[in-house]
């Protein structure tokens, strides 16, 4: 037997010590990954970073970093769909599809990813509460079985929200460990396309659970991204650390900053002097000013977002839909991208995009510029020059002023008569009334189908509608058509037909430009800006 | 004096009062709080169910009513914007914003009243001209304006100070300069103005011929005399120490009360900009009420002001 004396334990202690301490030093001392300094003019608008309740386009800028979704877009493509905490999915009817989860992912707090934390979060406790499948503008009843329980109370304005990603989405069945399933309450093509929306984030339903309230975890969500959330102060910074277990590589960068710096010659500033690394949200005026030193470089994206002008046909002087294509015609497009935005963007193809893919209608295009033909709608119209309200609220939209600015010398050149009405902000733009005319939006398609866009935010439930500004009984029965339609040719004409009646026929709105976000940074850093709001700082996009 | 003081703190509780009622109506008929902070892209029904949860779908009396009582019982509410107390999200903020707020105060103090004494004892010499020439400089220039020419000189040039943050120490040196320049400029006009209108009195002349020396007359004789206006100055400026400074808060990314105010205000968050109204005005009356009772202490014949206490 041998002994063990104090002096040789003291040694194997000392020893065991080193050689559980020495490893982690050394990883410690590899570990020489940068820490990352982006300024932006808002981290969210919510105080909170569930997508969920953040749905706004600076929510976006995280997509990619903190919570996954079971189908990711390709971020340094064109946004196409690909494999993300799924690995496949197949169609077992057309109500129902089918996922084959991603295996070996943990979440930031080290536990397994299963297919009880998709149908954790897709439950009611997390997302829909008590709200139920609508189809066909139908809401379904109740159905039998175990009534959810709910632990915490459920943020009010979340399972609308839910329900506008999901509108008939019936449950998640977990088919065994690493399958689910997503039954529909009726027949659609566009399940995957949902799985892919922000708002349909994978997180831990655990640490769910274990929060003390829904808006506390929404503060610090768990998921699988490759970013963890270290700490976030509402208003001024999000600090993100990077998650090492990350099933798609180890992260590039140690710590990611997030400063909310409001003014756009801040980030600027704090650029050039070397504070921070990146600096978002840039206009396109001061792009030359920052590339005047070789040091820096500005990266565009252009975004799925299109500007639009909206029409509210119930306003008098363009009641009459030949004065609302008059202005849809007498606006040079092409010389607002030249002049405002520095020939940085591009007129599209009327309110769709091209990750569209076999919906996209290819032959279309946003009404021509032709001031003669709008000059001869005007006389037909018989138009006497009655004032036509335009209510700006000034510094929501890059260049939002100037173009409206613009757009009015423009309708004048025609012989219309578009006033100006400054307000501050989008309550006084909804304010219903006579007065109310056209005014600015944007539209952004979260997936690739039209049901996204045209129908989200000019269908019955859209907000163009909503506001009572516009409304069409064909397009209405072409809303649902397209949204329960299985057969994709036909899926593909009534969208045809849509961006006739909402662009042509009886505009609802016209479109301007695509959106465009700046990005200034230094040179040395090998980063992409996305085709997106999203900011991708995963190793496929870093050195 | 317990009248004095009766009527000064009922007269303070009438302009909270006051403030908060047109901080209600201002901010509820000019906008909507649900459309502001879930976006116009939410779905209407989750616009109608925050209105829900807020209350902010009842009578505008009936708000009106609540956020009253409220504030009588000393709930100063919940933000909209992410559910917490809106006194704990204003708390966090104020020792970001007195850490500007205290320094540039004592600039504007340690700069402006010598500055001022020293021109009015060398009246139109060159260096009263020059002091006054900066002085006006100093208010003119907004300081928003002295703040980006501050960064771009010392950050962006030079590379010697922060652009803005809350990094270190150094980020506090250019917002303390672009608020403290501004507010040494008027200390300094006043304190000579007032040093001067002394200076020209006969008590003065008396004192002089009396053989009393100079440095002793203005000690003794001159600054007392002269200190009433420039203390009515140091209680606005102290009374404004919670209001943190709107403007160069946001030029500097600063993350004070002032930079909550905008973004409070911007989003119809009534708890919190009611919660900063309600502090702002506390503070700005306190300090008038100290500076009330400071004049009294310069000046003993002020003291009979004070109806019920004051000696003769």
């Amino acid at each position: 037997m041998t002994r063990l004396t104090r002096r040789a334990a003291l040694a194997a202690g000392i020893a065991a010590t080193g050689t559980a301490a020495l490893p982690r030093f050394a990883i410690g001392q590899a570990d020489n990954r940068p820490t990352i300094t982006i300024a932006v003019q808002k981290i969210s608008n919510t105080n909170t970073l569930s997508a969920l309740r953040e749905q706004s386009n600076v929510g976006t800028r995280l997509a990619p970093l903190t919570t996954e979704r079971l189908i990711d877009l390709n971020y340094q493509s064109k946004l196409e769909p690909v494999p993300g905490l799924a690995t496949e999915w197949k169609r077992i009817d057309d109500s129902t599809v089918e996922f084959k989860l991603r295996q070996g992912v943990k979440f930031h707090d080290g536990s397994e990813f299963t297919a009880e934390d998709v149908a954790g979060s897709f439950s009611p406790q997390h997302m829909f509460g008590e709200t139920r499948p609508t189809v066909r503008g139908v809401t379904l009843p109740m159905a039998g079985g175990n009534p959810a329980v709910f632990t915490k109370e459920l943020t009010r304005d979340v399972p609308p929200v839910a329900r506008r990603l999901w509108p008939a989405l019936e449950r998640v069945e977990i088919v065994d460990k690493h399958t689910v399933r997503f039954v529909n309450a009726a027949p659609d093509v566009t399940i995957e396309g949902r799985a892919s929306v922000r708002g349909s984030d994978i997180v831990s339903f655990k640490a769910f659970n274990d929060s003390p309230s829904w808006l506390e975890y929404a503060r610090k969500p768990v998921g699988t991204g490759p970013y963890k959330v270290r700490e976030f102060k509402p208003d001024n910074a999000l600090v993100l650390d990077a998650h090492d277990e990350y099933w798609g590589g180890r992260p590039p960068i140690k710590t990611l900053r997030f400063l909310e710096v409001p003014e756009a010659s801040s980030r600027i500033n704090g650029l050039l002097s070397g504070e921070y690394h990146f600096a978002s949200d840039v206009s396109p005026d001061q792009i030359p000013q920052i590339e005047r030193n070789r040091a820096f470089e500005v990266q565009q994206s252009l975004v799925p977002n299109h500007r639009l002008i909206v029409f509210d046909k119930n306003h008098a002087p363009i009641a009459d839909p030949r004065i609302r294509r008059a202005m849809t015609h007498a606006i040079d497009r092409q010389a607002i991208v030249d002049a405002l935005w520095g020939g940085r963007t591009t007129v599209p193809r009327g309110l769709q995009w091209d990750f569209y893919a076999d919906m996209l209608i290819q032959d279309w295009t946003v009404p021509k510029y032709d001031p003669t033909l709008a000059r001869q709608l005007i006389r037909e119209a018989g138009y006497k020059g009655d004032p036509i309200t335009f209510r700006v609220a000034a510094g929501y939209y890059i260049n939002q002023a100037p173009t409206a600015q613009v757009l009015v010398e423009m309708w004048k050149q025609v012989g219309l008569n578009v006033q100006i009405k400054m307000v501050e902000n989008w309550t006084q733009i909804f304010e219903r009334g006579p007065e109310r005319g056209i005014r600015d939006w944007s539209n952004s398609a979260t997936f690739s189908d039209p049901v996204s866009s045209i129908v989200a935010q000019h269908g019955p439930n859209g907000q163009q509608q909503q506001m009572g500004e516009w409304t069409n009984d064909e397009m209405n029965k072409l809303t649902v058509e397209l949204e329960s339609s299985t057969d994709r040719a036909r899926r593909k004409a009534v969208f045809a037909r849509m961006l006739e009646i909402c662009e042509r026929e009886d505009p609802a709105y016209t479109v301007l430009h695509q959106n465009a976000v700046f990005t200034a940074k230094r040179r040395e850093f090998k980063w992409k800006a996305a085709p997106s709001f999203a900011m991708d700082f995963r190793a496929l996009n870093w050195g | 004096m317990l009248r004095f003081v009766a009527l000064r703190v009922g007269r303070a509780l009438l302009t909270i009062a006051l403030v908060v009622t047109f901080a209600f109506v201002v901010l509820r008929l000019s906008g909507d709080p649900a459309l502001m902070i879930m976006s116009p892209d939410a779905p209407p029904e989750a616009l109608a169910a925050f209105r829900k949860a807020w209350g902010l779908d009842e009578p505008i009396w009936l708000q009106y009513l609540r956020y009253f009582t409220a504030i009588l019982q000393g709930e100063l509410g919940q933000s909209f914007r992410d559910g917490r107390p809106a006194l704990q999200l204003v708390a966090e903020r104020i020792p970001a914003t007195l850490q500007l707020t205290i320094p540039a105060l004592m600039l504007k103090v340690g700069l402006g009243i010598p500055a001022g004494i020293y021109a009015a004892l060398h009246r139109n010499s060159a260096i009263d001209r020059a002091v006054m020439t900066f002085a006006v400089a100093g208010f003119t220039v907004p300081s928003f304006v002295l703040g980006l020419l501050l960064v771009l000189v010392f950050a962006v040039q030079l590379g010697w100070l922060p652009s803005g943050g809350q990094e270190s120490w150094r980020s506090v040196i250019l917002p303390v300069i672009s608020m403290g320049l501004g507010g040494a400029g008027i200390l300094a006009r006043f304190t000579r103005s007032a040093m001067l209108e002394v200076l020209g009195q006969p008590y003065i002349r008396t004192a002089s011929a009396k053989g009393v020396p100079w440095h002793q007359v203005v000690r003794k004789h001159a600054l007392p005399n002269a200190a009433i206006p420039t203390v009515t100055i140091v209680g606005f400026m102290v009374g404004t120490l919670m209001a943190g400074a709107v403007v160069v808060e946001s030029v500097f990314s600063w993350p004070g009360v002032g930079r909550l105010m905008v973004v409070a205000v911007s989003n119809r968050d009534l708890a919190v900009v009611q919660c900063i109204l309600l502090l702002v005005s506390a503070t700005m009356v306190t300090s008038n009420l100290i500076v009330d009772l400071l004049y009294g202490v310069l000046d003993p014949r002020l003291r009979g002001t004070a109806p019920a206490g004051g000696g003769h």
